[in-house]
């Protein structure tokens, strides 16, 4: 879709919080659905460029 | 003075640490605290309508759509949401509202005000969008 024309800040930084809230929710999706698939922890932290410890205690205790 | 929470302001804390775990959210936001004050000028479904078009609007700035996405519903986390910065503000600002208005309890209407005190974030935006008269509640809040 094409962008609203602006360069009004706070629309700006209203933009970056709700894509920083959308990441966190993709981010939630695409662990899930790499999990599924049979990543490994190690893996995933890779990918995400972070360490094993910080993606396992981010969404290994998530699940219900 | 010491002011303390009200049962029923305890109970809008309670509830906007569910509705944001509900949402598996992180943290708890000064929107979570407006959905749980379920005011009857602007109840948790009219909130919940004006966050969602805030969303769609900033997302628009940048060209992005949520249904560009492929999103399963969000499920809710183990551990509890905590506190964020826009919460916290909230009620410390609820603090401020009950002690100028000499009231030594701070009450569902001071958290209210507390959040809608804000002049920038996501509640202000949604609801300006929205063409909500924040004043006018302020001002039917603070009687």
């Amino acid at each position: 879709m094409t962008p609203v024309a602006t360069s009004d800040p706070a629309d700006e930084l209203a933009a970056v919080v709700a894509l920083r809230r959308l990441a966190d929710e993709l981010e939630d999706a695409a662990v899930g659905r790499a999990v599924a698939a049979g990543w490994s922890w190690a893996r995933i932290a890779e990918t995400l460029g972070v360490s094993r410890q910080a993606v396992h205690k981010k969404h290994a205790k998530r699940r219900r | 003075m010491v002011a303390r929470l009200t049962k029923d302001a305890r109970a809008v804390t309670r509830t906007a640490v569910r509705l944001a775990g509900e949402r598996g959210e992180r943290t708890v936001e000064a929107e979570h605290l407006l959905l749980a004050c379920d005011l009857p000028d602007l109840d948790h479904s009219t909130v919940e309508a004006l966050l969602e078009r805030e969303e769609e609007q900033a997302l628009a700035v940048v060209g992005v759509s949520r249904a560009d996405f492929d999103l399963p519903p969000r499920r809710p986390r183990e551990t509890a949401p905590s506190f964020g910065r826009s919460a916290k503000v909230a009620l410390e600002r609820a603090l401020v509202s009950a002690r100028d208005a000499g009231d030594r309890h701070i009450d569902r209407r001071h958290v209210a005000l507390g959040v809608l005190d804000a002049q920038e974030g996501r509640v202000p935006r949604a609801l300006r969008l929205g063409g909500v008269d924040i004043e006018a509640l302020r001002d039917g809040l603070s009687r």
